[in-house]
């Protein structure tokens, strides 16, 4: 027999803007566009506001009521979330938009061994989220769902009991629609046991097809599909800040819950993660789009924060952010780094941790290696390639001359551009005839070692116009 | 020698003229005559100063010392604010991993207020400075770096005081080249300062943990570097004549 579970969210939108705001002593409600309150939080429930009241009589109850717009698309970001999270717990979840998810039981029972450990970890997992929640199990989908908006509460696969509970339940908490409930109240009908009471042939003939189909699924008699949620790969949240920031180290603190949950779900994922993008929005300027790299691959929020705190000291704000959207597009496995055990000293990060911590606050290209090319001309012999390249630049010819130490006498500091020679100097090696590609005879160059007054030996060049510059510095 | 005697050297209450070479590991330069006069070599750990002009020989003097640094513990070295471009051949040819060389060039960043543009390219090599710094002390802690080259504009006793920590704290050793008109004593394990010479350099020691001040000496690069040292005064003569 399947069975299933619905959790009901009555106020999700709310409780997730007061999950990041500290204080819940104001009231606070959420009102749609005909002005009726839908979602209210404690203070305002203290103060004697009901939902569906009208604004008229709430701020008649309460003057220092806030009221905020309800977003259907933020509360159904937020409920996805939720789900996602739940995911960890329980494997099939569907999303029932505005505020309930349907999670299907009978496969997770075998797994959790009873209905009483699977409820135990589910409700722990839905106690941290702190979203007020209202639950009940059901033979069907519908059937929860109709109980869990009574608050039965109901964590049982007892047949007899839905049976009972769904018998006495008002109309009000089933699907139908209102302007069916108030015909069905003019029949006398007032819960769902008179309505089931009632031969379908003759509700076919008085009503639409609607109520039968509800009806139907409510009993299990037809197919009801469920979507089922799959997880994302990756991770994309976005936090919307309670008041506009324009200090960048202020950042720090919302982003800080937001590697938060990127480290809870990467450590669930046993993954880690080598860059992330972080977009700061602005009102009236395009968002800011910062992109944040380890070279190791992190999941600690710890280490990534310390990351974007570097990225974000000099970071100069056009305006102030309201919002923070944190995207991860790749999850890679983790890897573990073997050290020796008898190390005399352990280090304290590894070298492409370092790297990471250097870019991020120096910028990418402060921070190069170094590699040899097989060019004979001096400028082109060098490149400052990516750290730590394992040389597979370097071709075989560069390599066996390294090893041999074939290689011609280069100073150790070379200027980007050649100075001209100023100063008298004695030469002391040369020359060496270096010429482009190509043989262009224009273009080529002496190469002399010289020595200055000063004692310095340089590395001199004479043009095929016999003009001597400078070109690098030994050291 | 005497129970008494072995007793109180024991509890180190006698002072051995000997017991100063313990003052730092120290590593073969690669030099004979300046292994000698350092009893054993220049510091594998801490800050090494070295006062010098630029170009006249002072890193050819490291060369095989930071060769063995990064051979013996497989870590990075990392050349900070380098006055030109390193080149490639040069390490390469010394001997050195190319893929364990860091090179860190601080840029100058877009400063965040643009209101005072007076003070804005003096702030700007400040800033450069600072980043350099900040980098070294960074790479001497991490414990992944052998040693740390450095060519500060200037460095204070707080700083250089910073370093020396990081460095022993990250069992590394860091180099700074600073020009010789500095004449600010630092709180470092080996200080010395260069003078050209025809056929090497003209070596002082100003400072060396655990030891007197010694005679200026030359270290002979003409084995090593023939090519950068100028010709014998016996072989003169004969070139003039040829």
């Amino acid at each position: 027999m399947a069975l299933f579970l619905y959790l009901h969210f009555p106020a999700l939108q709310l409780d997730h803007l007061q999950l990041s705001a500290q204080s819940s002593k104001l009231p606070v409600a959420l009102v749609d566009q005909q002005h009726q309150l839908l979602q209210i939080n404690a203070a305002a429930i203290n103060a004697g506001l009901k939902l569906k009241m009208g604004l008229a009589s709430a701020a008649a109850l309460c003057p220092d009521l806030q009221l905020l717009p309800y977003q259907p698309e933020q509360q159904a970001k937020v409920l996805h979330s939720v789900a996602q999270q739940l995911y960890q717990v329980s494997s099939d979840i569907a999303l029932d938009k505005p505020a309930g998810l349907i999670l299907r039981l009978d496969g997770m029972l075998q797994l959790y061994g009873g209905l009483e450990p699977y409820w135990q970890a589910l409700s722990a997992k839905l106690t941290a989220l702190t979203y007020r929640y209202q639950y009940s199990c059901g033979a069907t989908p519908y059937a929860a769902k109709c109980l869990a908006y009574q608050q039965a509460g109901l964590i049982t696969a007892d047949n007899r009991l839905f049976n009972n509970a769904l018998n006495s339940s008002p109309l009000s908490a089933t699907e139908l629609i209102p302007a069916m409930q108030l015909q069905m109240t003019r029949l006398g009908i007032h819960t769902l046991g008179q309505l089931q009471a009632l031969p379908p042939a003759e509700l076919a003939r008085r009503f639409d097809s609607q109520l039968l189909s509800y009806l139907g699924r409510l009993r299990g008699d037809y197919y009801h599909a469920l979507e089922y949620l799959q997880p994302e790969p990756g991770f994309s949240r976005y936090l919307e800040l309670l008041y506009d920031i324009s200090d960048s180290t202020v950042l720090v603190k919302p982003l800080a819950t937001l590697l938060q949950q990127l480290e809870q779900q990467l450590s669930q994922a046993n993954c880690q993660c080598y860059q992330l993008l972080l977009s700061l929005f602005f009102r009236d300027n395009p968002p800011l789009k910062l992109s944040i790299g380890s070279a190791q691959g992190e999941y600690k929020a710890q280490a990534w924060l310390a990351l974007c705190q570097l990225q974000l000291e000099n970071l100069p704000l056009p305006e102030p952010v309201y919002g923070l959207q944190l995207d991860v597009n790749h999850f890679a496995g983790q890897q573990h780094s073997t050290a020796a055990l008898f190390n005399q000293h352990q280090a304290r990060m590894s070298a492409l941790q370092l790297i990471s911590l250097l870019q991020a606050r120096l910028g990418r290209a402060a921070v190069t290696g170094l590699t040899i090319l097989n060019q004979h001309l001096p400028e082109h012999a060098s490149l400052r390639s990516l750290p730590l390249l394992k040389g597979d630049l370097v071709d075989n010819q560069t390599k066996a001359q390294v090893q041999a130490q074939v290689l011609a006498l280069r100073p150790a500091f070379l200027f980007n551009k050649p100075q001209p020679l100023t100063e008298a100097v004695t030469i002391n090696q040369g020359p060496e005839r270096l010429c482009p590609d190509g043989w262009q005879l224009a273009a080529q160059r002496d190469y002399f070692i010289g020595r200055n007054q000063q004692g310095q030996w340089l590395w001199l060049y004479r043009t095929a116009n016999q003009q001597w510059f400078v070109h690098g510095l030994f050291s | 020698m005497s129970a008494l005697l072995d007793q109180l050297s024991r509890r180190q209450l006698v002072w051995h003229d000997d017991s100063q070479q313990l003052a730092y590991q120290a590593v073969s330069s690669g030099y004979p005559e300046l292994d000698q006069q350092l009893a054993g070599g220049l510091p594998a750990t801490g800050l090494i100063d070295i006062q010098t002009e630029a170009g006249i020989g002072e890193l050819r003097l490291l060369l095989p010392y930071l060769q063995q640094q990064q051979q013996q513990s497989q870590r990075l070295l990392v050349f900070i604010g380098t006055p030109a471009e390193l080149s490639a051949d040069m390490l390469a040819g010394a001997g050195l991993d190319l893929s364990q060389v860091l090179i860190i060039t601080p840029m100058k960043q877009p400063a965040a207020n643009q209101k005072n543009n007076q003070k804005q390219n003096n702030q700007k090599q400040n800033n450069q400075q600072q980043q350099a710094l900040w980098a070294a002390e960074q790479c001497l802690q991490s414990g992944c770096c052998a040693s740390v080259l450095l060519w500060p504009a200037a460095i204070s006793l707080a700083q250089a005081r910073r370093l020396q920590l990081a460095a022993e704290q990250g069992a590394a050793s860091m180099i700074v080249f600073r020009h010789c008109s500095q004449t600010l004593s630092l709180p470092v394990n080996l200080s010395i300062s260069l003078q050209p010479d025809p056929f090497g350099l003209q070596l002082t020691v100003l400072k060396r943990k655990g030891s007197w001040p010694a005679a200026p000496f030359r270290v002979s690069m003409q084995q090593q570097w023939p090519a950068l040292c100028l010709a014998d005064t016996t072989a003169q003569p004969m070139r003039q004549a040829g």
